[in-house]
């Protein structure tokens, strides 16, 4: 008891007179600890390389204008004013928004209802069901987007083939923007319903079985168990679920750039913000600018992940 | 003995580093050392293979950049070393003309000795405004009219290449002709693929089209040839003349091949891709002139680094590869079309191509080449063609007002000439 009070007064704050002893104090603590220290280490140099220091550069270069070569010229908020008045990346934040709403949702009812079934006694080789709906999710992006673009194709796509046998006449996905934004949500909901499923999977597993069967007993039927118990006890896993999701959604890029292009196909209708940001970038050279958008995109994401939190967490506070 | 392990692990650290940040030194001092960046089928494999025994005291270390080569190129100029001797450009080559004094001259390094040899407006397109010469010409893209002939003789208009472009050497002169072939053929068959591609061969075949040599907006201008590329792509659509598939998307291959499209303005280069995407049409397709003159798209230069220890040497080495005996062999190893005029001039471009029912497509080509208009893009060429492509294509595809979508895309363009 006698040491931990000794060691607060000693880094108390309040005594300047004991600020050079303070310091040296820290310095020796982590000498005394350096191993530790050196072994924990390579991580905090490759995030601080690679991580840290590329977050704090592109703070820096934001207020900068840069073709990625040439001279850096500071420009102060120039960029986030051209940002906030381009109609072109409000577009795209609505596109993203848009993307979002048609694939977070379904895929989060399907992955639900995936969940559901897999841990359900009654279903048979179980571990062959889990691996194959996870599968989807390590699939490469890029050849994802490819079949997709070919079922999704305006003319001579899989889907209008089966169209024609039913004698429904063909629709030109990829030349709406409707089009192109539910064959960019099929691709999010087919990618990731699987690896959803999986973590409700371990949600619905860890439910003590004593609910339900006490709940039997009272008469509740499976679907009453279903709301009372279930979701409410799924309602953390849901809520992480929901965010990871807002955040993987806004981020949305490779199965619009692949599917329909750099400018986001006819009239922009795939034009999401990350794909924003690199056309801005890397096809455009507005290196400075590039920046801007992506601390924009930060500010959304965090909004949006504090509307969610306080949506999903709000029906929850009251039966606490 | 954990003490041991510790050192040994840090030890590893900083060896692991250090080797990684070196680049091969070699231990030969004789031997100069020529780093070469490139990019798959821009240059000839064979050629630099040979670089060695041409060049005795030169080892050449060529390497394939593959993915996003301009990216990379740019991050290594931004970082100011750790970059190649000899870089290959592709045409946006311009973007690289406000950083030109991060490559040498080469006028200083001879090239006023071997500028005759090449087509002057390839040549023109690797020197600055002010005068410098920082890319030399690797091949060219000259355009031509490809088109079916079985298609054009079944609507009855001729299918010889002097006569269809005697026929239709105008633009307005290409659309009545396709005009009469859509209503001979029915609704199958559209006559061109996109609104894009026609807007872009027209500015291909322009010597003024957003930008003078100082970097002045001439768009409006009546010299420059935007508007008018504008109009007349505008009209082809609401001719109806359109398939309105994106130039080599799947859908553009697929109707390639299905017949759906019976001509189109491109490049010498797209011969290998229609003949990998439309190997049904074989034999059926043909080569003329393009309507409204001649053009090119893309094709590739040859740079060297300010950071080069060995620029002199490095030109040699480019002078070599690039000279018109060996354009003669690239063409012939890997189809890169010359951009000297000696090599234009060679037998191979006489040869005859089972794909396009045995004409000698390179009789076009070469004198496509030959009759291209100097022309300057400017840095932002790229960016404005976006912007231009992307009104284009509301208009021909969701109907867009033509007028308004010309006033959106000015003001666009406006706006970006500011940022």
């Amino acid at each position: 008891m006698g040491e931990p009070l000794q060691k607060r007064t000693h880094l108390d704050p309040g005594s300047s007179m004991q600020l050079p002893e303070r310091k040296r104090g820290l310095a020796s603590e982590i000498w005394k600890h350096r191993k530790e220290y050196l072994a924990i280490s390579p991580f905090y140099i490759l995030f601080a390389i690679f991580g840290l220091f590329p977050i704090v550069f592109s703070m820096y270069l934001s207020f900068h204008k840069w073709d990625g070569i040439g001279e850096m010229t500071f420009n102060g908020l120039n960029n986030y004013q051209f940002m906030v008045t381009d109609p072109e990346f409000w577009k795209a934040v609505g596109n993203t928004l848009l993307i979002w709403v048609y694939s977070t949702i379904p895929m989060l009812f399907f992955a639900l209802i995936v969940a559901f079934l897999l841990n359900a006694t009654f279903v048979r080789f179980r571990t062959f069901f889990r691996i194959g709906y996870f599968l989807p999710n390590v699939t490469s992006l890029v050849a994802v987007a490819i079949v997709f673009s070919t079922l999704f194709s305006n003319n001579y796509g899989l889907l209008n083939y089966l169209f024609s046998l039913f004698g429904i006449s063909p629709v030109e996905w990829l030349n709406k923007t409707w089009g192109i934004q539910l064959a960019v949500s099929m691709m999010v909901i087919w990618r990731w319903v699987g690896y959803n499923a999986i973590i409700y999977l371990a949600g619905l597993q860890s439910i003590p079985t004593v609910l339900y069967e006490a709940a039997k007993i009272d008469g509740a039927s499976g679907v009453q168990s279903f709301f009372r118990i279930t979701i409410p006890n799924l309602r953390p896993i849901i809520l992480f679920t929901v965010i990871t999701s807002t955040i993987g959604g806004m981020q949305i890029f490779t199965e619009s750039q692949v599917l329909v292009g750099n400018d986001g196909g006819v009239s922009g209708g795939g034009l999401t913000i990350v794909l924003y940001l690199y056309r801005e970038a890397f096809v455009n050279n507005y290196f400075g600018y590039g920046s801007a958008v992506g601390w924009g995109m930060f500010i959304l994401i965090a909004l949006f992940s504090i509307f969610n939190w306080r949506m999903v967490q709000g029906g929850g506070a009251k039966d606490e | 003995m954990a003490k041991f392990r510790v050192m040994f692990t840090c030890l590893l650290l900083v060896v692991l580093m250090v080797s990684g940040c070196s680049s091969g030194s070699s231990s030969n001092d004789k031997m100069k050392t020529l780093t070469l960046w490139y990019w798959n089928r821009s240059l000839d494999d064979k050629l630099i293979n040979l670089i060695q025994t041409q060049f005795p005291g030169i080892r050449i270390n060529a390497q394939k950049i593959g993915g996003d080569f301009k990216s990379k190129l740019k991050t290594t100029l931004a970082a100011g070393s750790g970059g190649p001797d000899i870089v290959a450009f592709n045409d946006w080559v311009t973007e690289l003309f406000p950083s030109s004094d991060r490559f040498y001259d080469m006028y200083d390094l001879g090239a006023k000795d071997v500028e005759n040899d090449y087509l002057d407006w390839k040549w023109q397109l690797g020197v600055t405004p002010e005068g410098k010469m920082i890319a030399l010409p690797i091949d060219t893209g000259p355009t031509a009219l490809f088109y079916r002939a079985d298609l054009f003789e079944q609507a009855g208009l001729p299918s010889a290449p002097e006569e269809v472009h005697k026929l239709m050497g105008t633009w307005d002169d290409y659309f009545a002709g396709g005009k009469k072939l859509q209503d001979a053929l029915g609704n199958k068959v559209k006559f061109t693929d996109n609104i894009g591609n026609i807007y872009t061969q027209i500015n291909a075949q322009s010597d003024k089209i957003y930008f003078d040599k100082n970097e002045n907006f001439i768009g409006e201008d009546p010299s420059s040839s935007m508007k008018t590329a504008w109009d007349l792509a505008v009209k082809a659509s609401q001719m109806g003349l359109l398939a309105n598939a994106s130039t080599f998307s799947s859908e553009w291959n697929a109707a390639a091949n299905n017949g759906r499209i019976a001509s189109f303005v491109g490049a010498v280069w797209c011969k290998e891709i229609l003949m990998q995407s439309a190997p049904d049409t074989a034999g059926k397709w043909r080569v003329a002139r393009a309507p409204g003159g001649d053009g090119n798209n893309g094709g590739s230069f040859l740079a060297i680094m300010k950071t080069s220890q060995h620029p002199q040497e490095a030109f040699d080495v480019i002078k070599w590869v690039q000279n018109p005996e060996n354009q003669v062999t690239s063409f012939k190893d890997i189809n890169l079309f010359p951009s000297a005029k000696k090599a234009l001039d060679s037998d191979v471009m006489q040869q005859k191509e089972d794909f396009f029912g045995g004409q000698a497509t390179g009789e076009i080509f070469t004198e496509s080449a030959r009759h291209v208009k100097p022309s300057y893009f400017g840095t932002k060429y790229a960016n404005l063609n976006g912007i231009v492509g992307r009104e284009l294509s509301s208009v021909a595809i969701e109907g867009k007002n033509p007028e308004k979508a010309w006033n959106d895309a000015l003001a666009r363009v406006k706006k970006e000439l500011l940022r």
